[in-house]
């Protein structure tokens, strides 16, 4: 994810906040008026997961024209998508853990000081540091924070790859992507196979250079065209791994392959697994480096034992979207016998054989063998080669 | 191919020039293919070049010697020289003359025996070489390259590679092609020496004559 096309970035993840809008106070009026009907139509979107306190915020919260106008002008959008909401990871949280400022015996209150949009999201991402301080603490370090420090307007603070109120795991691709989707194109100037890269090695694999990384084989449907999701009522994913992995040290090529038998034995569609480079601690992430300290060495990767291919898990993508993981060994990348396992993942150099190291090493040792030893017999009989020539024989 | 001192001899032109050029091309190409492959496969163990510029050689490589095969192909496709690589039909007469091959490749040359095979214009290749050209100019060579296309841009032909297994039998198959031309980089310049002198096979490739026993009307 390079920095170069950040000033023509959107600004994201702000789903709260529009921009130049001409809605007025009255929204407030309309939203005490058409409270009842709200109610209703929110803990219909919403279903029944959201508590009692949580409908009663979105019964005006979930209403798209609820805004506020800021004194320079802009207007913050005081909508929460209820549904979005609902599916969201912070639904258990519950409205108040984030927004624990709002006395709600005299919300909504007048005259409260929001400057600008820019200023809400910045004290807004401290709601997040309340929770996430190892993650906030990486941020600290990255090249987001020191270009939020540098007073870019559109650096992004937690909510401007996370958003806020439809928060759900994602790949580190799909969340740089929004942002840094002309990169993506970019990487094709210099990186071979570029688009094969940018499917199978995370952003921040590169980007976070300092982050350990590891090789996470994933169960993937290509029936469904995406990563096979544990299903509700089949047995847990990591139950069978432990299982399939009796002495308990790592998945080996066997094992593997029978964990892979068991999963596809209930499974709809036959799945498989599919590898990529990811980070060992997701919460890593949050350091990103400016592009020209980003690993651009192919050899961080493409060289035998190095440091990613020294860790291996097979995984899952659980209900909520995080993936559920059991630990595999590190040979099964190389092995002959887990070939038929692993068809979709290879690294150049990174995954060598070492049975197709034992053949190389014989074919030179034959390419240059043979014609040595057929030389040197042909000069030991070069005698009787002489001899016969002579005889006219 | 041992030739006796004062047996007449002829030059007979057996290989063409577009099969020359190929021939060079394909020989220095694949050398250099093999060596930047070696670096990409053994990057912790070699240094030759770096990783991007050995992917890069091997790529442009590749598509020139891809090039190549089609001035072989389309060569042989029209032109009667094609029959220098028609099979033997008959199975025991092809098993005699390799086994006659191999006893002299394994014996007879060392005693001085001269070779069973005697060169023509359509014959140019004894049993063991024309089973040999066969298989690889027929299954191995196009197989290293198309495998090798495949990896060139794995999302191009993701459809291809799925149906071909996967990514790691693509490469697993142009590796084991690899190995296999490794050895052959290293017998088959053995082998052309061993003709009536060390050079003698060499310099035919370079002029398109061989020179060659005459052989009685």
């Amino acid at each position: 994810m390079g920095s170069g096309d950040q000033a023509s970035a959107p600004l994201r993840g702000q789903d709260n906040m529009v921009r130049g809008s001409t809605r007025s106070h009255f929204a407030a009026v309309l939203a005490a008026l058409t409270m009842p009907f709200a109610l209703c139509a929110t803990a219909r979107a919403a279903d029944t997961a959201l508590s009692e306190a949580d409908t009663a915020c979105l019964g005006c919260h979930s209403m798209e024209a609820l805004a506020k106008a800021l004194p320079n002008g802009e207007t913050l959008s005081l909508h929460v998508p209820a549904e979005p909401y609902a599916r969201s990871v912070h639904r258990a949280l519950g409205c108040t853990t984030c927004h624990g400022d709002i006395d709600t015996s005299i919300h909504p209150a007048p005259g409260k000081d929001i400057q600008s949009l820019r200023q809400y999201s910045l004290d807004r991402s401290q709601a997040c540091r309340m929770c996430h301080a190892g993650a906030a603490e990486h941020y600290e370090g990255s090249l987001h924070a020191a270009r939020v420090g540098a007073a870019d307007p559109i650096a992004p603070v937690c909510t401007g790859c996370h958003g806020s109120h439809s928060v759900t795991p994602r790949t580190a691709y799909e969340t740089c992507v929004r942002c840094h989707s002309a990169d993506l194109a970019a990487h094709g100037e210099w990186l071979p196979n570029a688009g094969h890269h940018q499917e199978v090695v995370s952003c921040a694999a590169c980007h976070a250079p300092a982050a350990p990384r590891m090789i996470d084989l994933r169960l993937y449907d290509a029936a469904a065209g995406g990563w096979a999701i544990e299903r509700e009522g089949a047995r847990p994913f990591q139950e069978l791994a432990a299982t399939a992995d009796a002495d308990g040290n790592g998945l080996d090529a066997t094992e593997l392959r029978n964990l892979l038998a068991e999963v596809n034995r209930d499974a709809p569609g036959p799945l498989t697994l599919r590898g990529r480079v990811e980070l060992r601690e997701d919460v890593l992430a949050h350091r990103l480096v400016a592009k020209e300290g980003a690993i651009r060495a192919c050899d961080n990767c493409h060289r035998y034992g190095s440091e990613p291919f020294q860790n291996v898990t097979i995984s899952i993508t659980g209900p909520d979207g995080r993936p559920l993981r059991h630990p595999a060994k590190t040979e099964i990348l190389g092995s002959a016998l887990a070939v038929e396992s692993l068809p979709e993942f290879y690294a150049i150099g990174g995954t060598r054989s070492r049975f197709l190291d034992l053949l190389f090493l014989l074919a030179l040792a034959g390419g240059i063998g043979v014609p040595i030893g057929h030389m040197t017999v042909k000069w030991l009989f070069r005698k009787q080669r002489a001899r016969r020539q002579q005889s006219g024989r | 191919m041992a030739q006796h001192a004062g047996t007449p001899t002829e030059r007979i032109y057996v290989h063409p020039l577009p099969v020359r050029i190929w021939h060079w091309i394909n020989a220095l190409g694949f050398i250099a293919l093999i060596l930047t492959g070696v670096q990409l496969r053994y990057v912790d163990l070699i240094g030759l070049m770096s990783f991007r510029t050995a992917v890069h050689l091997h790529n442009w490589i590749g598509f020139v010697l891809i090039a190549n095969f089609f001035v072989w192909l389309l060569f042989y496709l029209f032109s009667d020289k094609i029959r220098v690589y028609h099979p033997e039909l008959s199975p025991m007469k092809h098993f005699r003359g390799s086994l006659r091959q191999l006893q002299y490749y394994g014996y007879g040359i060392f005693r001085g025996d001269p070779n069973p095979h005697h060169v023509s214009v359509y014959k140019k290749f004894n049993p063991l070489q024309s089973m040999m050209y066969q298989i690889i100019m027929l299954l191995l060579v196009p197989l290293q390259f198309f495998t090798g296309l495949l990896l060139w841009d794995l999302n191009r032909f993701a459809a291809a590679v799925e149906f071909f297994g996967g990514v790691r039998v693509v490469d697993t198959v142009h590796v084991l092609c690899f190995i296999f031309f490794t050895g052959f980089i290293f017998v088959h310049p053995y082998l052309a020496s061993l003709g009536h002198t060390p050079g003698a096979h060499f310099k035919a490739m370079v002029t398109g004559y061989e020179e060659v026993e005459k052989q009685p009307d």
